[in-house]
């Protein structure tokens, strides 16, 4: 759940999920993509799983001549058989392992390029719907978990699953009714999967909820760890995390309980079937069963063996099943935002005349979490800003400023009204058109992660580095950025160097010098600073203006001073709009306010 | 706890407290690996006795001799398994919750780690040293398979079986040697991998402020950059790993040659029967098992090690503070004296606050503030000078007493997952409200919050999600003063309270904020003139030293560098 620009809480739906049929949709046209690959992948790993067979056949052929009393005249070209086939199979099983890694990888950059592609281009009413949460925990969690999956346990199972197929058709090879008898097991596994998945899955998902409420419960006392040793509530938040703790903690052994009945049916399953081998070819070998042929004794040894071969790519595979479900799940949340729908883009948008902003008869609600509208956070509001003009926007906590800001940028839809850009509804303007003409600062902050020039440049990518430092300089942030280690080569950003509230705004103007664009938003709240630190930052933020069409929230009143007109928002309408020395004299609501502003003379608390 | 643990400490201990329970999983799972060596040498007695004869006795004993050998090896299994998932489980979050209580514990923790690092600490590495129990039981597991099945092929055949154990560990040493190049090669690509990954959240994270400058075309360019640099290394790394893949599958295979080659050359001679041919064979496939397991424990021990170092660091942290044991009476208020005090950038500080002052600091650079606040909340271990609270020096006072005078507001507002209501009484200790309603909502009027309890209609139960983030920046600190003025603490320091509310709302908590403590006292650290204009005093500190005192109006006429400070 995130906040959107107002601060009020907004209903959380999430991002599409895609079924199996388009999950397997992308999946298969990326491996179509890659056809060659893939038909080498089977072609080989088929072979090096045959290749495998060699051995325990041979050995039955040597049991059969141990049994029959030859002499060691085979046993030479036996063995050499199975040197040759130990070389070959390790030849193929490591060009298989090549390609199928080789093949993995490739679909897995192209799927989570595409899917961060799709979410980079989220429009604007999605993303404002669903919030950066869930997309986090897709670009995030989903891809590690597919990427976990794709490395380590899809080679593993396409060679386990080739292994089964090989060796059954093996099975079936020696002797059919040796074939039939090993086939016996495949009800048993079936009634363990089918006794193991419906309790399972509830259990691990009652599991991941209990894990993801004890991390939540630890991370929110340890973040807050200070708060709570000055509150005094040490031991409720211990009890707290250790009672979830215990949660998750009994779940794992509950969940580990019903593995080990199921692991029992996989033996018993076994059982089954190694029983059903040996006791089938104990029939043939005597001629019991003469009517269709008889087995020596050798080959009933080879079946065994084929059969205890089995054993562990089986197991691995339906143990995997859970791993399996759950990298389905996360592809599923992939192509859930891979196949959403590009922002839509009109063919040819009308080029707007001037970077004027018209705003007219503004109206809007944000949805709540049951669906229904929430309480009207901007009425009415009609305002014409004229190109190059700078307008301020000010107001208390919840009368709509920034919400006002972001429908002035086109980022929120309004309920009613139009927003025009030199004469240009936005509607028809399109998201990627109006992104060049007209650019938001937000109170949301980031630094990105590499160096400071890097995240500059973010605004444009062809930035040279005199241009950035330039824009730096502009802005008034080169002296701290010339102080930093490298200048402005030092890597910033998480789990580097850390910059200030007010050196990452400072950033954020910079950005603005570099994409150029001819109408600006400025909704930057921070005086994290102190004064000397605002007054820097407002004159980062007149550089920013000058000679653009701005509107400006006013977090801080000396914002005001410089613009041109101020605007006095009140529960979500304009109550006052003037210039600075107007409204002073007015002797109205602003005027108050900038005598609250800048300290009154007198005690009056 | 003492003396320190150290890593030693802590995984003895670990295994101390789950004794019975381990010695318990590893003799069952002994039974185990018995029983899985037993599969292969039963394939071949049942080839050797009953098929090869034709003798249905035989045949009716075998099978009855496979059902019960599959009976004990799972049974021994399944209660073996969890007996040491129950071991491993709990000591994991025995652990876990260690971690979180020495790090919330009120003396404080001097490792140095941030939290992010203490929360890995508490997740990875409780878990990670957990395991340790695992590997103990599972080494014992292989070892006892390793034994059984070694004196049953040199009781099969001495040159034969010698052979068979000289080989298996020496072509698990050989494919161990050529590992290494393996994983330099995959470390490579995880480095690789787990930078887009970072990259990925990154720019999501950031994906407000792209979209505000139009960058997102640059930054998807930018993530493609980094997704094909990290595939490169992946089909580098698979290149490698899939000729190891090969290697081991050849020697195995190799291996498997010779031992048919030399068994079927003894059973061919006679020395061997064809169910010890079966056998030998059987057994030769089946070592590298427990072999693979010892060296998994290997690594485990290993990587539990470092885990237990790093968990030592935070129980074998100092604490910040020790406290005493006296008490101070705070019925009538109490004052609160600095004398002397440097810590960090505070050079030889005097501060007096006397009972129902409201006091104001202004330190024009952020870390006097920051040192102030701390040695106010008791965070200065490394101080010099005393803090006398209610003429008691601090260190002789109770934690609980000295936390219950002085309560200390961060300037990074910290909200707990819950309700409104839940996280304005925070403070309140043992129903100190007599009508909690409207207490409460006097508070959040104060704090000019109210606004935050309306915007929903189920009011001060609505759900605050973790950290607060369901709130706004604004919301949270004004909801985290609002808390601060409901707990009534004798003394409250609040350290920048209003940097992220707006100047309109800024000037309605300055107005409240004096009558809501009159008769308490109050220190706030800022430069918002709305609210120096409101303190009894403000004290000014300059390069870590006290300059001036005296009221807002008084330092505004005559001092220009005050006034260039505060004025806006």
């Amino acid at each position: 759940m995130t906040a959107p620009v107002g601060g009020d809480v907004v209903a959380a739906p999430i991002l599409p999920v895609a079924d199996a049929r388009r999950t397997w949709l992308l999946l298969r046209d990326e491996l179509l993509a890659h056809r060659r690959s893939a038909a080498a992948v089977l072609v080989v790993m088929l072979a090096a799983s045959a290749a495998g067979l060699v051995a325990p056949w041979v050995l039955g052929l040597l049991v059969d001549d141990a049994g029959a009393g030859a002499g060691t005249d085979r046993l030479v070209p036996l063995v050499v058989v199975m040197v040759v086939a130990a070389l070959v199979t390790g030849v193929l099983a490591a060009f298989g392992a090549t390609l199928v890694a080789r093949l993995g990888e490739t679909v897995l950059a192209r799927v989570r390029e595409r899917v961060m592609d799709r979410a980079l281009h989220l429009p604007s009413a999605t993303l404002e719907r669903v919030g950066v949460g869930d997309l986090l925990s897709r670009v995030g969690d989903d891809v590690s978990v597919v990427t976990g999956a794709i490395t380590t346990t899809v080679p593993e199972i396409v060679r386990a699953s080739f292994t089964i197929v090989l060796t059954a058709a093996g099975l079936f090879g020696l002797d059919w009714r040796l074939g039939l008898a090993g086939l016996l097991s495949a009800p048993a596994y079936h009634l363990a999967l089918r006794w193991y998945l419906p309790r399972s899955k509830p259990f691990y998902a009652e599991e991941r909820l209990a894990v993801g409420e004890r991390t939540e419960a630890m991370a929110c006392s340890l973040w807050g760890g200070e708060t709570v040793r000055a509150y005094r509530l040490e031991h409720r938040h211990t009890a707290v995390i250790e009672e979830k703790s215990q949660a998750a903690m009994d779940l794992s052994i509950g969940v580990f309980r019903v593995f080990t009945w199921f692991a029992g049916r996989l033996n018993r399953a076994e059982f089954v079937g190694l029983t059903a081998v040996l006791v089938v070819g104990f029939f043939l070998v005597r001629g019991d069963l003469a009517a269709s042929g008889t087995v020596t004794v050798g080959t009933v040894t080879a079946a065994a063996l084929y059969f205890h071969r089995l054993f562990n790519p089986i197991g691995f595979l339906v143990i995997e099943v859970d791993q399996i479900q759950q990298a389905g799940a996360g592809l599923a949340r992939l192509a859930g935002v891979a196949n959403l729908p590009g922002a839509e883009t009109p063919e040819n948008p009308p080029v707007p005349a001037d970077s004027g902003i018209e705003l007219e008869g503004i109206s809007h609600h944000y949805e709540l979490q049951d669906g229904k509208a929430g309480s009207e956070v901007v009425r009415a509001v009609t305002l014409r800003i004229a190109p190059g003009e700078r307008v301020a926007l000010v107001g208390a906590s919840g009368a709509g400023k920034s919400t006002l800001a972001g429908i002035a940028a086109g980022i929120l839809r309004p309920t009613t009204g139009t927003v025009r850009l030199g004469g240009v509804d936005l509607d028809a303007l399109g998201e990627a058109a109006t992104r060049r003409h007209i650019a938001l600062v937000s109170q949301e902050a980031h630094v990105f992660a590499g160096t400071l020039a890097d995240d500059v440049r973010l605004a444009r990518e062809s930035a040279t580095d005199a241009e950035v430092t330039a824009a730096l300089d502009r802005v008034g942030a080169l002296p701290w950025v010339e102080a930093l280690p490298d200048g402005i080569t030092t890597v910033v950003g998480e789990g580097a160097h850390g910059l200030t509230a007010a050196q990452t705004q400072h950033l954020a103007l910079a950005r603005v010098l570099l994409a150029d664009p001819a109408a600006v938003i400025l909704d930057e709240a921070t005086a994290e600073a102190g004064s000397a630190g605002a007054r820097t930052l407002d004159r980062a933020a007149e550089a920013v203006t000058e000679s653009r069409t701005a509107l400006v929230v006013a977090h801080r009143l000396s914002q005001a001073v410089a613009a041109d007109r101020v605007v006095v928002m009140d529960r979500g309408a304009v109550v006052e709009s003037g210039s600075h020395a107007e409204l002073l004299a007015a002797g109205g609501a602003y005027a108050a306010l900038w005598r609250g502003w800048t300290g009154p003379i007198t005690h009056t608390g | 706890m003492s003396g320190a643990m150290g890593a030693r400490g802590v995984l003895v201990r670990a295994v101390r407290r789950h004794l019975s329970r381990l010695v318990a999983g590893a003799l069952l799972l002994s039974v185990h690996q018995a029983a899985e060596v037993a599969v292969p040498v039963a394939i071949g007695l049942v080839i050797d006795r009953a098929v090869a004869t034709g003798d249905r006795t035989a045949l009716a004993w075998s099978v009855v001799a496979l059902a019960a050998l599959f009976a004990v090896l799972f049974f021994a299994w399944q209660f073996g398994a969890r007996q040491t998932l129950v071991a491993l489980e709990r000591e994991t979050h025995l652990l876990r919750v260690a971690v979180a209580a020495r790090v919330l514990d009120p003396r404080g923790h001097r490792t140095g780690l941030r939290t992010g690092e203490l929360l890995s600490i508490a997740a990875f590495d409780a878990q990670r040293t957990g395991v340790v129990l695992r590997a103990f039981v599972v080494a014992v597991g292989s070892v006892v398979a390793l034994v059984s099945a070694a004196v049953i092929l040199l009781t099969i055949d001495l040159w034969l079986g010698i052979g068979v154990l000289v080989g298996v560990p020496g072509l698990a040493f050989a494919t161990q040697a050529i590992a290494p190049l393996m994983t330099r090669r995959s470390g490579a690509q995880q480095e690789a991998a787990g930078r887009t990954a970072a990259l990925a959240t990154d720019l999501v994270g950031g994906l407000r402020v792209l979209r505000g400058i139009g960058a997102q075309h640059a930054a998807a360019a930018r993530y493609r950059r980094s997704s094909e640099t990290a595939l490169a290394a992946s089909l580098r790394a698979a290149g490698t790993s899939g000729l190891y893949e090969g290697v081991t599958t050849a020697a195995g295979g190799l291996f498997l040659a010779a031992v048919a080659g030399f068994a079927g050359w003894f059973a061919l001679t006679g020395r061997l029967t064809v169910g010890e041919l079966i056998t030998v064979v059987g057994l030769a496939q089946f070592i590298a098992e427990p072999l693979r397991a010892l060296g998994w424990c290997g690594g485990q021990v290993a990587s539990a090690r470092a885990s237990a170092a790093r968990l030592a660091e935070v129980f074998d942290a100092d604490p910040d503070a020790a406290g005493g044991t006296r008490d101070v009476d705070t019925a009538d208020g109490i004052t609160v004296a600095l004398k002397g005090v440097s810590y960090r950038t505070l050079q030889d500080v005097d501060l007096d606050l006397r009972p129902g002052e409201l006091v104001g600091v202004l330190a024009s650079d952020p870390r006097d503030a920051d040192a102030l606040v701390a040695v106010l909340a008791g965070r200065a271990a490394e101080r010099t000078g005393d803090l006398l609270i209610g003429d008691v020096p601090d260190g002789e006072l109770h934690l609980d007493a000295r936390r219950r005078a002085v309560l200390v507001e961060q300037h990074d507002t910290a909200l707990f997952a819950g309700t409104l209501r839940g996280n304005l009484t925070a403070g309140v200790h043992n129903g100190q409200l007599a009508d909690p309603e409207e207490e409460v909502l006097r508070a959040v009027e104060a704090a000019a919050a109210r606004d935050v309890v309306d915007a929903h209609p189920s009011g001060l139960d609505h759900p605050v999600t973790d950290r607060g983030r369901s709130l706004s920046g604004g919301q949270r600190q004004r909801i985290g003063l609002a808390r601060a003025l409901l707990s009534a603490a004798p003394v409250l320091v609040l350290h920048e309270p209003t940097t992220a509310v707006d100047a309109v709302t800024e000037e309605r908590i300055a107005e409240r904020l004096s009558g809501r403590r009159t008769g308490l006292t109050t220190l706030i650290v800022t430069s918002s003139p709305a609210l120096l204009a409101r303190a009894d005093r403000v004290v000014v500190i300059e390069g870590g030293r006290v300059t001036r005192t005296g009221t807002h109006d008084e330092l505004r006429a005559a001092d220009e560098t005050y006034r260039q400070v505060v004025t806006r």
